[in-house]
């Protein structure tokens, strides 16, 4: 049996009301929902990544100047470091420099002194030993006489004598 | 007159006839009618749940699979079309024209399986266009006020009144019957040509005519007519509803 071909069917009608009603739960509630939840789910995501992104900009950045920030605290330590040692080098170059010459002034001053008294210690034992040797020429011309030649050879004996006596003084 | 008057005279005959009914029940005086359009579209609806549930199958926010891919172009796509017609606050009448142009595209193309479209029922166009009657005279009503509706029907002057009221009627007659005219004159069409087809057959013994020309034919008349319909009839309920709206008022 079927329907005439140009009917309005209330029952048909109502059944199809129903199945539109039907396909129209199935789009909304199966295709639309999880769509939509995927979709907001992915622009959380997409704003999450962003934030996070700006975040590691802004910390990088931070971080990049603060490390500017030492490198140039570190260069003017580094000069002040230089500075005051060159300072302290300097000081302690004099210090030293004046010590030297202090010494070196020092050295010198005992050096004439002991020279001063050696010759003295010397003088004083040539002194001696010339005395001794008038005397021991004395002596010799006493006891013999003496001839010019002989005059000369003593004195030059003497003379000798007197050099090797300062040569080994 | 019935088409069938015009063949009368053919030995076979051929016969353009109403959807079969299956059983049919009395409730309160009133016959329901159990129809072959009602159990394809059951049909119908079990196939398109099963798509979308294929479809929305593990949907992820990442590396998103073809399906996925589909899915979420379909959502996009409806709703740009939804809010490029109707505007922005309309964006959640989506569901429904997307429900409307499956139900109806694939009314239409079952019968490319060999059943009977559930669009050439006059009754299916019928109920989704009272369904846009309804949403026009709703929306009419919510935006404008009871007064400002009824003041329409007098505008711009009260002679309108029949006329206007003519117009709002005619509207749910010419979309119904339209999309009924042309899916079930091309099954209409493709009757007589099979019909021609095989009377040529019959004469001149050689069956290769009812090969590639039906497939031509079908090719216009289900898939083109039923897309070219379906899409029609979404996008007269969207301006209808729309127009209606005052808010979309300038």
């Amino acid at each position: 049996m079927n329907l005439d071909f140009l009917t309005i069917d209330p029952g048909t009608i109502l059944f199809t009301l129903i199945n539109t009603l039907l396909i129209f739960l199935a789009f909304k509630f199966i295709l639309f929902k999880r769509v939509d939840a995927i979709l907001a789910q992915r622009q959380q995501e997409v704003t999450s990544t962003y934030t996070a992104a700006d975040d590691a900009l802004k910390s990088a950045k931070a971080n990049q100047e603060s490390y500017a920030q030492k490198l140039a605290g570190a260069k003017d330590e580094a000069a002040e470091i230089i500075s005051r040692a060159e300072k302290k080098a300097q000081l302690e170059g004099d210090l030293i420099l004046a010590q030297a010459r202090t010494e070196a002034a020092d050295t010198r001053e005992k050096a004439a002194a002991a020279t001063a008294r050696e010759a003295a210690q010397a003088k004083a034992a040539l002194q001696g030993e010339i005395s001794d040797l008038a005397v021991e020429l004395a002596q010799k011309i006493m006891e013999k006489e003496i001839s010019k030649a002989d005059h000369d050879r003593l004195i030059e004996e003497f003379m000798q004598e007197i050099q090797t006596e300062g040569e080994q003084a | 007159m019935q088409i069938r008057d015009f063949f009368r005279g053919s030995p076979d005959g051929i016969d353009v006839k109403g959807p079969g009914v299956l059983c049919s029940f009395e409730v309160g005086g009133v016959t329901i009618n159990l129809t072959e359009t009602v159990v394809i579209s059951w049909g119908i609806i079990l196939a398109v749940t099963l798509l979308l549930l294929w479809l929305t199958h593990g949907m992820k926010t990442k590396n998103i699979s073809k399906r996925q891919v589909a899915a979420e172009w379909i959502v996009t796509t409806v709703y740009g079309l939804v809010e490029d017609t109707m505007g922005k606050h309309w964006r959640s009448f989506a569901p429904y024209i997307a429900a409307l142009f499956t139900f109806s595209i694939t009314g239409s193309l079952v019968s490319m399986l060999g059943l009977r479209s559930v669009t050439a029922d006059f009754n299916a166009p019928l109920t989704w266009a009272l369904i846009t009657f309804v949403f026009i005279h709703g929306t009419n009503i919510k935006t404008h006020g009871l007064g400002g509706y009824l003041k329409g029907y007098v505008d711009p002057v009260p002679v309108m009144l029949p006329i206007n009221i003519l117009s709002e009627v005619a509207t749910p007659v010419s979309m119904s019957l339209r999309h009924f005219g042309n899916v079930v004159s091309g099954m209409v069409i493709t009757s007589l040509l099979y019909f021609a087809l095989s009377a040529v057959t019959k004469a001149i013994g050689v069956a290769f005519l009812t090969i590639g020309i039906p497939a031509v034919l079908s090719l216009y008349f289900d898939l083109f007519s039923g897309f070219m319909q379906a899409f029609v009839f979404i996008m007269l309920t969207m301006a209808y509803i729309s127009n209606a709206d005052g808010r979309n008022e300038a």
